[in-house]
């Protein structure tokens, strides 16, 4: 802390605030881990944007002829089961990911952010009621209930997401909902009420952003959950309608029968696995650090 | 009329354990421009009689039983909410105690002096922007233009301090409540935030409600002080009054517990035995007897009512010339008040109804 000296200026005070986000951003850049995750995630992106024009081949383009090739110059990851280049179908696999991952999370962001909001601003009976429901969902194991909601709703992209966004929305509205109570009590917000701001305007301007953070660094954290989970759906058989695309998850279960005679076939779908999902927890814990003004270093 | 009416305000905390008499009927008045000293210790319900003044009781738990709160000619307790915070901000305004906890840290100064501005008055951003250099301006923060994007974390306690005043000040309030402004800072620097504070009142014409447990605060401060024990009243009189003659045994008894400097023999500080009563229960008698050295028999069983301390005196509520009003049965007399205990020859503490001093529950920490 600074010394209590009128005289004495804070020593970040010297340089122009840029704002909660340039300030966060320039805190971010340096953190180590978190620039080894912004590395992976941008492999990560880049991948699934450029697929379609970085990959050698086709992700369906392949002969039986070709199949189970080792890695070499003309495929650099192997070719699959069906004679298929690995290297283009963990690009196009990262398209997939990537896509069902983030609107997944957005989903759940959205849903929970808003229950979460309702409950934890408005308390009495709604927070109750809301929170009873969010419980019970919370009871049901993660990946359990996503299979459960695809078995219900039948297989199919769209389903794959709601599933996995219907299984974290209650981690997010508990999240928002604690934080919101929390600060209901602090000072600032009697502050704020003491100089005549409205409900929604404490709710929304003094709240809601003293709250988002924790919010944010858990959506990052709960999208390397959710890559992982769109893969074991897709393992599980639970992937995309078509069982051509190039899902990693799916991908895995392709390979397993054949794992002596072509382990690549394992590696290479595993490692984009990791490496994403290592990507979105290392920078899910620098922004938790980055985030939080009072955290200076 | 006075700006400030409160008249047998009635607060209690409704909660698990029980209902707390947090304010048991308290009447005072505010002139406008008067500053006003509300002195007593932790729990003896201060705090809880502004909050209910501004309404900002915590709910679910406070309510305010009875009373009314006449400010300016409305009555706060029946305002609709709508009006009421029109009203916040505006007409009265608030400093906490804590600084360190009363800015929103992912706000700028600027978005929040802005926002206080612009709540209440129709103004552009860059006019509220130029209002909010002034104000920090005026309480003396150095380069305001460049602070002005600092977050709450960027300054020292006591600026933070000067900030928070900047931002009750900014629409100019009739009233100003200041909540142990100073306790949570550094010595030094609490003489320099309650000179700005009194600087800036006077200037302002606002009157200011200064409440505190240190009566050194108040001492060279407010025109006016109230003693408040366990949710009373008990003592008022103007600033000097007080001092010079302080007629109730707690009062006595606090400016016997705090160190004077300017005493030529230094005496010994004598503090004031047992604890606060246990506002859990409703009050019987008067609530400082089982702390009293000059307490009677009735004392036990009879609250005594504020009543002025010359029977013929002219009745003042407010100003300079307000009447010296104490609650007690058995007053100390100067000498006694001098000497912080009984004098009189053979004066025994009346012994509590049943012999023993009864055992006062552990007292949870109220609401100060």
């Amino acid at each position: 802390m600074t010394a209590p000296t009128v005289t004495v200026t804070a020593p970040t005070a010297a340089r122009a605030s840029r704002g909660l986000w340039g300030d966060a951003a320039r805190r971010l850049l340096r953190n180590r881990p978190a620039i080894v995750g912004l590395i992976c995630i941008a492999i990560f992106i880049s991948a699934a944007i450029l697929a379609p024009v970085i990959a050698p081949y086709g992700p369906l383009a392949g002969t039986l002829a070709e199949r189970y090739q080792p890695p070499s110059l003309q495929h650099l990851m192997g070719t699959d089961t069906q004679g298929r280049d690995e290297f283009t179908r963990v690009l196009y696999g990262a398209q997939v990911s990537l896509q069902v991952g983030v609107i997944a999370v957005f989903l759940a962001l959205f849903m929970g952010g808003v229950i979460g909001a309702i409950a934890g601003g408005l308390g009495g009976k709604i927070d109750a009621v809301l929170m009873r429901i969010v419980d019970v969902l919370l009871a049901i194991p993660g990946i359990l209930l996503a299979i459960g909601i695809i078995a219900w709703l039948d297989r199919g992209m769209l389903q794959l997401m709601l599933a996995i966004a219907i299984t974290y929305v209650p981690v997010f509205a508990r999240l928002l909902r604690g934080s919101l109570l929390a600060l209901r009590e602090a000072d600032y917000v009697l502050a704020a009420r003491s100089i005549g701001a409205s409900r929604v305007r404490i709710l929304l301007r003094h709240m809601l952003p003293n709250a988002l953070t924790p919010l944010i660094v858990s959506a990052t954290l709960v999208l390397a959950t959710a890559i992982i989970d769109i893969a074991g759906l897709g393992f599980l058989g639970l992937g995309p309608p078509d069982p051509r695309t190039a899902e990693w998850g799916t991908m895995l279960t392709d390979a397993r029968k054949f794992l002596e005679l072509a382990p690549w076939l394992v590696y290479f779908p595993g490692l984009a696995i990791v490496i994403s999902a290592i990507g979105f927890n290392l920078v899910g814990d620098g922004l938790r650090e980055s985030l939080d003004p009072r955290l200076r270093r | 009329m006075a700006l400030l009416e409160v008249t047998d305000l009635v607060v209690r905390f409704r909660t698990h354990e029980g209902t707390i008499h947090a304010v048991n009927g308290v009447s005072f008045e505010v002139e406008a421009g008067e500053t006003l000293g509300l002195v007593g210790e932790s729990g003896c319900g201060k705090s809880v009689t502004n909050l209910a003044v501004m309404r900002l009781l915590p709910k679910p738990a406070g309510h305010i039983e009875g009373g009314t709160v006449i400010f300016d000619g409305l009555d706060l307790v029946t305002l609709p909410e709508s009006d009421m915070r029109e009203l916040r901000g505006r007409d009265v305004a608030m400093i906490f105690q804590d600084p360190m906890t009363s800015l929103n840290p992912v706000l700028t100064i600027e978005e929040q002096m802005v926002e206080t501005i612009r709540a209440h008055r129709k103004t552009t951003k860059q006019e509220a922007r130029k209002r909010a250099i002034e104000l920090l301006a005026m309480v003396g923060i150095p380069k305001p233009e460049t602070r002005l994007s600092s977050y709450a974390h960027q300054f020292s306690g006591g600026m933070r301090q000067r900030v928070m005043i900047a931002m009750a000040l900014a629409l100019e309030p009739k009233l100003m409540i200041a909540d142990e402004p100073t306790t949570a800072l550094d010595v030094t620097i609490q003489a320099q935030v309650l000179e700005l504070l009194r600087r800036l009142t006077t200037e302002a014409g606002t009157a200011l409600i200064l409440i505190t447990h240190d009566l050194g605060v108040v001492a060279g401060m407010t025109q006016r002080i109230n003693v408040m024990y366990a949710g009373f009243i008990v003592e008022t009189a103007t600033t000097e009054t007080l001092f010079a003659s302080p007629s109730h045994p707690y009062t006595v008894g606090l400016l016997h517990s705090i160190p004077r400097l300017d005493e030529v023999r230094p005496e010994t500080l004598v503090p004031i035995e047992g604890t606060p009563p246990d506002q859990r229960r409703a009050p019987v008698g008067c609530p400082f007897a089982p702390r009293c050295a000059w307490r009677l028999e009735v004392c036990w069983s009879d609250n005594p009512a504020l009543v002025p301390l010359d029977p013929h005196a002219r009745l003042r509520a407010s100003g300079p010339e307000a009447t010296h009003l104490v609650a007690c049965h058995n007053r100390p007399t100067p000498e006694e008040a001098a000497a912080g205990r009984p004098l009189r020859e053979g004066f025994v503490a009346a012994p509590p109804p049943g012999g023993v001093v009864e055992e006062l529950a552990p007292t949870e920490e109220v609401l100060a």
